[in-house]
C-alpha cells in the first residue's frame, strides 16, 4: 500500500517535472506546421494574416515552417477528407516529439461535417488533438489565442461562459 | 524633417498589443450567438435546432445543447427568434478539452410563449 503510494507519488513528480519542462521548451520559439485536411480555405486566409503587421505572430516567437521535421506545433483545418488521412498521419509522424495538434475551424472540430464515404467529419479520429479553435473561421485574434493556450501562456476562458445573458438583445 | 511625420512614424505602430492589452476589434466580427433563458422555450429551442445548419443547436429534454465549437456563426438562429437570442462578442474560444465547448442551457417552461417567461429589466 505505502509503496503503491509512493509509486504514484513518484509518477505524479516526474509527470508533472516533464509537463514543466515542456512548457518552458514551447513557451520559448515555436515553429507551426499548417495543414489543410480539406478545408475551404478561409481558415488558411486567417491563418494566413496572422503574419501580417497587424497580428504580427512573430513578435511572440512563433513561426511558420514547410517541414514538418522542423515543426512543434501542427495547425490542421478542414473536416480530414479520408484520402488525406495516411498523408496526416504521416507529417504528424514526421513531427519531433514533444508536439502539439491544433484543430482550427468548425469542419475540424467535427461541426459541419458528419462522417461519410469522402471525410471523417473531424480530425479528433485520425489525430491526437491538444486544442481546440473554435471559429468559421476564427479570427487571427483567436488563433493566436488558441495558439497561447495551447503553449501555456493564457489561461483557457471558454469554461467560464455560458452563452447565455439576461440583458435585452442588442 | 516636419515633426508631424515623425510623431505619425512613432504613434503609427498598427500591431495590436494583443494579448498584454485587450483586443476588442475581433468582436466586431461575427461571434457565437448569447441566449436569453427566460425567452427560450422547448418550443422556440426545437426552431432554432431546426434552422442551425451545422447542428450545433440540438433540444435534450428540458436543456438546449449548444456546441460552440460546430457554431459558424451565421445568425441564422439569432435571425429566427431575435428576442432571445444575442451577439455574445466573445472570440477568445480555445479548449484544451473538447467537451468544454459543448454548454447546457435550461429552457424556460414549455408552456409559456417566447419571452414571458422570467421577464428581465432592461
Amino acid at each position: 500500500m505505502t509503496a503503491g503510494t509512493d509509486t504514484s507519488r513518484g509518477v505524479k513528480e516526474t509527470s508533472e517535472a516533464l509537463r514543466e519542462a515542456v512548457a518552458r521548451q514551447f513557451g520559448r520559439s515555436l515553429h507551426i506546421r499548417t495543414l489543410d485536411t480539406g478545408s475551404c480555405a478561409a481558415c488558411e486566409q486567417e491563418i494566413r494574416l496572422l503574419a501580417a503587421p497587424h497580428y504580427d505572430l512573430h513578435r511572440l516567437g512563433f513561426f511558420f515552417t514547410p517541414a514538418p521535421r522542423h515543426a512543434d506545433l501542427l495547425m490542421a483545418t478542414g473536416p480530414m477528407i479520408r484520402a488525406f488521412g495516411p498523408a496526416a498521419r504521416k507529417t504528424y509522424e514526421a513531427m519531433p516529439g514533444p508536439k502539439l495538434v491544433v484543430a482550427t475551424g468548425a469542419c475540424a472540430l467535427g461541426g459541419v461535417y458528419q462522417p461519410d464515404a469522402f471525410t471523417h467529419g473531424g480530425i479528433a479520429g485520425t489525430l491526437p488533438v491538444d486544442v481546440w479553435i473554435p471559429g468559421c473561421p476564427p479570427s487571427p485574434l483567436a488563433l493566436l489565442q488558441g495558439l497561447l493556450v495551447a503553449v501555456g501562456r493564457l489561461a483557457e476562458k471558454v469554461q467560464d461562459l455560458s452563452f447565455t445573458q439576461n440583458g435585452t438583445p442588442r | 524633417m516636419p515633426l508631424w511625420f515623425i510623431r505619425g512614424l512613432r504613434r503609427g505602430v498598427v500591431t495590436t498589443r494583443y494579448p498584454a492589452r485587450p483586443d476588442d476589434s475581433a468582436a466586431l466580427l461575427p461571434t457565437p450567438p448569447s441566449f436569453r433563458p427566460g425567452a427560450l422555450t422547448i418550443a422556440v429551442a426545437d426552431r432554432l435546432a431546426q434552422v442551425c445548419p451545422s447542428r450545433a443547436l440540438t433540444r435534450e429534454g428540458e436543456v438546449l445543447l449548444y456546441d460552440v465549437g460546430a457554431c459558424t456563426a451565421c445568425g441564422r438562429c439569432r435571425a429566427e427568434v431575435p428576442a432571445a437570442v444575442t451577439d455574445s462578442g466573445q472570440f477568445e474560444l480555445a479548449a484544451t478539452i473538447r467537451a468544454r465547448l459543448i454548454k447546457r442551457i435550461p429552457l424556460a417552461d414549455g408552456g409559456r410563449a417566447p419571452g414571458s417567461g422570467a421577464e428581465v429589466s432592461p
